[in-house]
């Protein structure tokens, strides 16, 4: 079965600890099981771009969905046998011992080819041939669910998106999750290996599906993309550039040579992208 | 490990074999791995507790409503999101491999004892105890035993279940008031139970260090050998809890140490242990606080303090019969 593992720094996160980073180790030891499809880290929120449609009008700003104590920084797609299996793997990442992993199942369509996988084969070798960005699909309140002219809600079907960006060569691969409900929760305290429910259904906004997309050009161009999608109306579209890293590297190292850009915006500002989009 | 791949060809999906199984008639052999699938640490505790009595248990979706005071549309709600969730979420329909057997038997375990303590002391209501659900956890936990013959915890369970339950006609009088340890009618308890708790006990165990479970029915033990409540090792109550104590850093434990402590070397002990837990402000609000500094108090002979104490617990108290006991005592203390 299929997982997407979500990497985040809760509410009860220790502080990270570069020394302790053992991420290397995982990713052997996943590959040589052969369950990692891909996986990659993230940009910080702050080069975050948040993308809505309301009333016909593209809104862009600056930083993530929520204002959340909990914020995305990494992310894996798996083949587990089954949930113990993705848990025992989830445990075993580096951030599930200061952060917490959040493993999600996939939506599971009756008419899908059962051997297809959410990651295309080669993918996970292939060189990016343009700007990569994780589209967090997200479900919140406040979106404009069906047409705002009343027309049929299979408007809110990203099919006719999912054609057109694929045939554009910018969408790489993407899928809709199991809602919160379906969430585990993996945290390694202790060396003690805490398992939770979602149980996150009072949350009012959720992520709901990712797609990754390749763009020549930049910000504008992903902006342009993620507005396209009907649920940048029926809720919003959160842009995450990949942050790509040896995981073999000396992450001491790595931490320090980092420390400076990790709190900046290197994407442009997302009220100027968006004027390039309309030039 | 077995290996589902999910894919065409291959084996069935796991959701597909657990969720059919949920939905099926279990078989003996079966049973063993709908109980570790009912209660995987990625359901909702109360989700687990519902599964567990309803497809291991055999219990209908009505009867566990009524059971837990909770509309029987909620509480099929909350079955059908946890088999939903089982299917979805790829919950495995299997019994865990051997590293991860001890953890997720301690799962079971917890759902087990949270049916019997609802069943033991029901957290709402007028009636007191609920026969039904602390009968249908000895049944699950005889379910365990017999499953894993092994597994200490599991027989200190059994055993705690056991010993608690043979106490249940003794403990309720005629108008279905409380009646405290000391004022038990012991030969009300049931003897079958206690002789079948004890000799759990007292089997070869694994050598492991006693869990919680075994501490627990240990601490029972001792008062189901008593024979009159005069006669009660208390310093031997006490020691259990020590070792509870220092298991798990609970203000429940610490409130029945308190009270042990209080039991074995006098009042004032309780007291001062009890004054701690209080400034801890970890049970504020929790009715059984101020009941043992008040028996403690009317042990000492402070009236006065000890009847302000039961007005406490009265206001805080959470079932009828419980309230009832408070006043009469409290009635008790004036008329003496």
């Amino acid at each position: 079965m299929e997982y997407a593992l979500f990497y985040a720094e809760g509410a009860d996160a220790l502080p990270y600890v570069a020394a302790d980073d053992n991420v290397g180790e995982w990713v052997d030891d996943v590959e040589a099981r052969g369950v990692s499809e891909y996986g990659e880290r993230l940009r910080p929120e702050q080069d975050a771009t948040t993308v809505r449609v309301r009333g016909g009008e593209v809104l862009v700003v600056d930083g993530p969905f929520t204002e959340s104590k909990e914020s995305i920084g990494g992310f894996d797609v798996i083949d587990a046998s089954d949930l113990d299996e993705a848990i025992e793997i989830a445990s075993k990442h580096p951030v599930a011992s200061f952060g917490r992993v959040e493993i999600r199942p996939f939506m599971r369509w009756p008419d899908a080819d059962p051997d297809e996988r959410i990651v295309p084969a080669g993918f996970a070798d292939e060189a990016p041939r343009g700007r990569r960005y994780l589209m967090l699909v997200v479900v919140e309140p406040g979106g404009e669910r069906g047409a705002a002219d009343g027309a049929p809600a299979e408007d809110d079907d990203p099919e006719a998106w999912v054609q057109e960006m694929d045939g554009r060569g910018v969408r790489r691969f993407g899928e809709v999750l199991r809602p919160p409900a379906d969430a585990t929760f993996v945290r390694r305290r202790h060396g003690e290996v805490l398992v939770t429910d979602g149980g996150f259904t009072e949350a009012k906004e959720w992520v709901a599906g990712f797609d990754l997309i390749e763009v020549q050009g930049g910000l504008a161009e992903a902006i342009e993309v993620a507005s396209k999608h009907p649920m940048a109306r029926g809720g919003a579209i959160e842009l995450r550039p990949l942050w790509p890293f040896d995981v073999h590297e000396d992450h001491v190292a790595r931490t320090e040579r980092e420390a400076a850009e990790r709190g900046l915006r290197l994407e442009p500002a997302a009220a100027e992208a968006l004027a390039e989009v309309a030039r | 490990m077995e290996e589902f791949s999910g894919r065409a060809g291959g084996p069935p999906d796991p959701a597909d074999v657990a969720s059919d199984a949920l939905d099926g008639e279990p078989v003996w052999d079966d049973r063993l791995r709908l109980v570790f699938t009912c209660a995987h640490p990625a359901l909702p505790m109360d989700s687990r507790v519902a599964l567990t009595l309803r497809t291991v248990g055999g219990l209908d979706t009505g009867e566990i409503a009524r059971a837990f005071h909770v509309p029987e549309p909620t509480m099929g709600q909350r079955i059908s999101r946890a088999k939903r969730k089982i299917r979805h979420a790829g919950i495995p329909y299997r019994v865990p491999t051997a590293d991860l057997l001890p953890e997720r038997l301690d799962g079971v375990l917890a759902v087990l004892y949270l049916i019997a303590n609802e069943g033991y002391l029901a957290s709402h209501g007028e009636a007191l105890q609920r026969l039904d659900l602390a009968a249908e956890a000895i049944r699950l936990a005889r379910l365990v035993v017999d499953l894993m013959p092994d597994a200490d915890e599991a027989r200190a369970l059994l055993a705690l279940m056991l010993l608690q339950h043979a106490r249940s006609a003794a403990r309720v009088d005629g108008d279905g008031d409380l009646v405290p340890l000391p004022e038990q009618d012991r030969t009300a308890w049931d003897a079958a139970e206690i002789t079948e708790g004890l000799a759990l006990l007292e089997g070869p165990t694994d050598g492991s260090a006693p869990g919680p479970y075994r501490l627990q029915a240990d601490i029972q033990a001792v008062h189901a050998r008593a024979r009159t409540a005069d006669d009660t090792d208390w310093p031997a109550i006490l020691a259990r809890y020590d070792e509870l104590a220092m298991l798990a850093d609970s203000p429940f434990v610490a409130l029945n140490r308190a009270i042990a402590r209080g039991m074995a070397f006098g009042p004032r002990a309780g007291l001062d242990d009890l004054a701690l837990l209080e400034a801890s402000g970890r049970l504020d609000g929790y009715h059984l606080l101020p009941a043992a500094q008040a028996d403690l108090l009317r042990r000492q002979g402070e009236t006065d303090a000890a009847a302000e104490r039961y007005r406490e617990a009265i206001a805080l108290a959470r079932t009828a019969p419980e309230r009832r006991f408070l006043e009469r005592r409290l009635a008790e203390l004036s008329s003496d």
